[in-house]
């Protein structure tokens, strides 16, 4: 990305919430899934992990890879389930539902404030056209 | 060929690129959701640096703004790469550019009011 002209910021706040609305897909899928306990492949939903990735250099943000969450999945005692092991275990997604509302947050919050500087940077240009009056 | 010198018209046809961009944008945001719609764009201030030659004059004819589709941004799984967060970014990049021409026209012309009054007086 180019930051060599005025409207830099308004390019990088951009690209914060493009990558924060992104974020928020990776989240609802996570929470809508969060009792999938068949996602094909013969194991439940296995929990996605947003990865942001940048330039050296200013440049913004984006979402660089969407990876799968290799922690340990869920086990839940209903041995009337038809997919019950022989011990009566259930295999669930490896979703932690607080965490996934506290990422909610997070992601919202973020996104609020990349929305604050391009208000802010908007309002500081037209300061300086002010001059012009 | 039509060469200028004149600012008043090269802001002109400033302003009438950025109003013509305006309504790309609407129509960008209007087509959020069409399906295989690939976002569009004006083409303005390339050929404003082109046609800018050393003597500051500018061949007008050249400066017709033009839409085209840039086909840079990422599509998504229905074929269309509109995202309203960059067509918003957009927008304020296009009204701060609307108002920098609108302001530096009237400004010109207050100089040429003043002028006028002079004489009047």
């Amino acid at each position: 990305m180019k930051v060599d002209n005025l409207f830099s910021p308004i390019d990088i706040a951009v690209s914060g919430l493009q990558a924060q609305g992104k974020h928020m897909e990776v989240i609802s899928s996570n929470v809508a899934n969060a009792r999938t306990s068949d996602a094909g492949k013969g194991e439940p939903y296995r929990r996605l992990e947003a990865v942001f990735k940048s330039d050296d250099d200013l440049g913004g943000v984006e979402l660089g890879e969407i990876l799968p969450d290799m922690g340990e999945f869920l086990r839940v005692y209903d041995p009337s389930n038809p997919r019950a092991d022989k011990e009566g275990y259930v295999a669930m997604p490896n979703i932690n539902l607080p965490l996934e509302m506290m990422n909610l947050n997070i992601a919202t919050r973020v996104y609020q404030a990349n929305v604050a500087v391009l208000k802010r940077y908007q309002r500081m240009v037209e300061t300086t056209l002010e001059l012009l009056r | 060929m039509s060469k200028t010198n004149s600012i008043i018209a090269i802001i002109e046809a400033g302003i009438k690129a950025e109003a013509l961009r305006q309504k790309a944008i609407a129509n960008n945001v209007a087509n959020l959701e069409t399906p295989g719609y690939r976002r569009i764009d004006v083409k303005f201030e390339e050929f404003l640096a082109k046609s800018l030659d050393s003597s500051g004059s500018v061949d007008l004819s050249k400066l017709e703004p033009q839409i085209y589709r840039p086909r840079q941004t990422p599509v998504k799984s229905n074929g269309n790469d509109v995202t309203l967060e960059n067509e918003v970014g957009e927008m304020i990049k296009n009204s701060l550019r609307y108002t920098t021409f609108i302001r530096l026209l009237n400004k010109k012309y207050r100089g040429i009011e003043l002028a006028i009054n002079v004489g009047a007086r």
